[in-house]
């Protein structure tokens, strides 16, 4: 069982239940829209044209760049359109989209060429690089590319599966989990490869119980554990899940892989599993479809790219106004519509009946935020700060330690969104820094501009002194010569007049 | 932690609640001259309230439904005299909005607690009115004519046990304390001690300061005891005395203006515990809740800044 804790969090009930968890294939969309934009790192350019027919699998979109991946055609079909559509984000921005239309054969690129069941001669490279170009990421949310959290572990102890659902009403990882349980373990024995690790940790919550059975089952592998753990919200946030299991608090500004630890998303480890052994890079995943509006639950193994009203249509949605939101309720984002696609970090759509607003009040300082909060931030202290604008302060009380997980928020009696308070103040902070930066830089220029001046000055002043001394030089040459002219010239006066006496005489 | 999350709103009530109780214990012992208290009380907090929410300019009906100001009402109109002149808890009610909450900008922004200031406010103010308690039961009738001026007050009050040991210690005479244990008091504060645990269970208050609180009048008072137990009362008179319960679990433990991180809490509540004792013995008025918690609400501030948690990875 749990061998340590941490403060805080919530235990937060299933508010979709269902019976059982199933992952269902759904069949091939007619069309997918791929983003170019993922979480961090550049945009990737698009590598395709308008028209042209494109395979599953094949790479449409790709940049140079750590902290991003290739995009890669979810279906096989021609490329209809390259343009802008809003991203589901918060800030409702548009980014470059490569709009597929499906000819419904799903043909795919050659997925022969690779490691395949023999990835252990492979090398560590090798592999890194096949997950590169799968266009792997975390699917647990975070988006990060998959490649690059490898090489930075290099060297770690342990393999962390992350196998709780982050989100109390998300249940796509346990579906994946049930449905795959051998993909799950072998793709974390190419993790193990790769990384060298000794021994792999899964992490999985208690509600659960068929996952664990079917991990059970088909885990035969000594260095790999199953470790079960009471169902709580935020356990399943990285440097939680490492104080709870390990009793490794990463210290603040630092990561997993700075303490020897590896931690995967479990998605992310059947999709590498996919990529390493069956040559298949990231062009689907498992969402689950809830709310209280959904009339029953599901989780769907979808393509990416495949819109959100698709996903929706094999489901039964109750009438009346909703509620959408994807991510989960606690740390996922509200949407204004359906019209988003699927991505690589989309674990959740959820359709809820609107509920009447709840007003906010003003804040009575219970403190019931404090005990919730996972890291023991002051989240009042906080908010109070945020609200006045006193970033120097927030930031003296840990404001960059808060995860947003939003427990504050879920428990305030006054209905505060403390979290999007932190997050403005944030925004702030970055602002600040960015714009000190600029000071700081103009300050530079302007001091080397200074310098550069002086220094003009300084050396022609050495210049001029110089030429004063040279013309000096020059004057005092000059003179010594006229005065040796002078005295030839009086020699030959005084010759000639020496002379001239002679002839008179 | 699955309890059932309260609303701002729902706190207020059910805080309000929880004092039925002691309230009760009151008015079996001394009859309803409290009730009627109360009811001023309430009247005076909502006008007061609503005038003054019109003066800042803000929406009056959504603030004045939080039910804070009828609370701190409520917890004025119980701590006073019930048989005090009508016009006391109503100047009293209308100080402590105003100065108390209003002034700051309302719910949540006040630094002391509103109805120990509008308490503290009056025992200064009028010291006469506020130490009159009633001796016995009252009726109900009798109650009405005394609070509105029309019967005479005198003959009805008699001195409460702190008022007596008070009295014994500056004459030097020992303290019989068995004569001194007034079943009416005790039973008031088994009252507001069951309300109480009805709160902690619901989360409505947490634990830090009703423990630490009680734990600082037992310490102190054990200890002036173990110096004189001829002089000094236990620790068991006090905490079943005065507004001991009442501050413990309902005036302390005011979120506003209490200490917020967890240790703070600790060392509030016990700082006022011992404040208590020391203000009742050592000072010039009877009871010492309002001071004790006024003098802390000042060093919250301070409490907090210096009891702040560590935070996970730092």
């Amino acid at each position: 069982m749990l061998k340590f804790k941490y403060n805080g969090g919530l235990k937060l009930e299933n508010p979709y239940p269902v019976d059982a968890i199933d992952l269902i294939r759904i069949p091939l969309p007619d069309k997918v829209v791929l983003p170019m934009q993922q979480r961090i790192g550049n945009q990737a350019i698009p590598i395709v044209s308008v028209g042209e027919r494109v395979l599953t699998g094949q790479i449409v979109a790709t940049i140079d760049d750590q902290r991003c991946a290739p995009v890669h055609a979810s279906i096989s079909g021609t490329v209809v359109a390259i343009d802008e559509h809003v991203y589901a984000h918060k800030s409702g921005l548009k980014g470059l989209c490569v709009t597929i239309e499906s000819d419904g054969k799903d043909e795919w690129v050659d997925t022969s060429i690779g490691c395949t069941e023999h990835y252990e001669a492979c090398t560590a490279n090798t592999i890194y690089n096949k997950i590169r170009v799968s266009g792997i990421v975390g699917m647990g949310g975070a988006g990060f590319p998959t490649h690059t959290k490898v090489r930075l572990a290099e060297g770690c102890h342990t393999l962390l599966v992350n196998a709780t659902e982050c989100e109390p009403g998300i249940t796509c990882d346990a579906a994946l989990m049930q449905a795959y349980p051998t993909k799950v373990i072998r793709g974390i024995e190419v993790l193990l490869h790769i990384c060298q690790a000794e021994r792999a940790i899964i992490a999985i919550e208690d509600d659960k119980q068929d996952a664990i059975a079917a991990l059970n089952k088909f885990c035969n592998n000594e260095n790999i554990t199953i470790e079960v753990m009471p169902t709580k919200y935020t356990s399943g946030a990285e440097k939680l899940l490492l104080k709870s299991l390990l009793g490794i608090e990463v210290p603040t500004g630092k990561f997993a892989s700075d303490v020897g630890v590896l931690c995967q998303n479990v998605a992310t480890v059947v999709a590498m599993f996919d990529a390493v052994v069956e040559n298949r890079p990231l062009i689907s995943r498992a969402v689950t479809v809830a709310g209280s509006a959904v009339k029953e639950s599901k989780n769907f193994q979808v393509r990416l790219g495949a819109s959100y009203d698709y996903l929706l249509s094999f489901v039964d949605i109750v009438e009346g106004s909703h509620k959408i939101s994807m991510n989960g309720l606690m740390m996922g984002i509200e949407l204004d519509s359906t019209n988003y696609s699927v991505s690589k970090n989309t674990n959740c759509v959820f359709i809820d009946q609107l509920e009447e607003s709840k007003p906010t009040k003003e804040c009575i300082r219970c403190g019931l935020c404090n005990t919730v909060c996972p890291v023991d931030l002051l989240p009042q202290q906080l908010y109070w700060y945020s609200k006045s604008e006193n970033i120097d302060k927030a930031i003296e009380y840990n404001l960059l330690d808060c995860i947003e997980c939003n427990c504050c928020s879920y428990v305030c009696p006054s209905y505060i969104p403390l979290v999007d308070y932190y997050q403005y103040s944030k925004s702030l902070y970055k602002q600040q820094v960015k714009e000190k930066q600029q000071t700081e830089s103009a300050r530079e220029r302007y001091e080397f501009r200074e310098l550069r001046l002086e220094r003009n000055k300084r050396e022609r002043a050495e210049m001029m002194e110089a030429k004063k001394i040279a013309l000096k030089e020059k004057m005092a040459k000059d003179k010594a010569h006229k005065a040796t002219v002078e005295a030839a010239l009086e020699r030959v006066d005084a010759a000639k007049s020496a002379h001239g006496s002679q002839d008179d005489g | 932690m699955t309890v059932k999350l309260l609303n701002t709103n729902q706190i207020m009530r059910q805080v309000s609640y929880a004092l039925a109780l002691g309230v009760g214990a009151q008015v079996y012992f001394f009859g309803s001259s409290v009730l009627i208290q109360i009811f001023l009380a309430c009247i005076t907090g909502l006008i007061t309230e609503a005038l003054f929410l019109r003066l800042r300019g803000s929406e009056i009906k959504p603030e004045i439904a939080d039910g804070s100001v009828v609370l701190t009402a409520i917890l004025l109109a119980i701590s006073i005299p019930s048989i005090a002149p009508w016009w006391i808890i109503v100047l009293g009610v209308s100080f402590a909005v105003i100065f108390g909450k209003q002034i700051f900008g309302g719910l949540g922004n006040n630094p002391f607690n509103p109805a120990m200031l509008g308490y503290a406010f009056l025992l200064i103010s009028y010291p006469m009115q506020m130490t009159q308690w009633p001796a016995d039961y009252i009726s109900m009738g009798q109650a009405a004519d005394v609070i509105f001026g029309l019967s005479n007050i005198d003959g009805l009050t008699g001195a409460t046990s702190l008022d007596h040991v008070k009295t014994q210690l500056t004459m030097g005479i020992p303290i019989q304390e068995l004569e001194l244990n007034s079943i009416s008091q005790l039973w008031i504060n088994i009252g507001f001690l069951i309300g109480g645990i009805y709160l902690l269970l619901r989360r409505i208050i947490l634990w830090q300061i009703p423990v630490s609180l009680l734990s600082g009048v037992v310490v102190m008072s054990t200890a002036l005891y173990l110096v004189d137990s001829n002089q000094f009362a236990s620790s068991l008179f006090h905490l079943v005395n005065g507004a001991t319960m009442l501050a413990a679990f309902f005036i302390a433990t005011d979120p506003v203006t209490a200490s917020t991180t967890p240790s703070g809490r600790i060392i509030y509540g016990f700082l006022i515990g011992i404040l208590i004792v020391i203000i009742r013995v050592f000072g010039g008025y009877p009871d010492a809740v309002a001071f004790a918690v006024l003098l802390l609400n000042i060093t919250v501030p301070l409490i907090d800044f210096y009891t702040q948690p560590k935070v996970f990875g730092k």
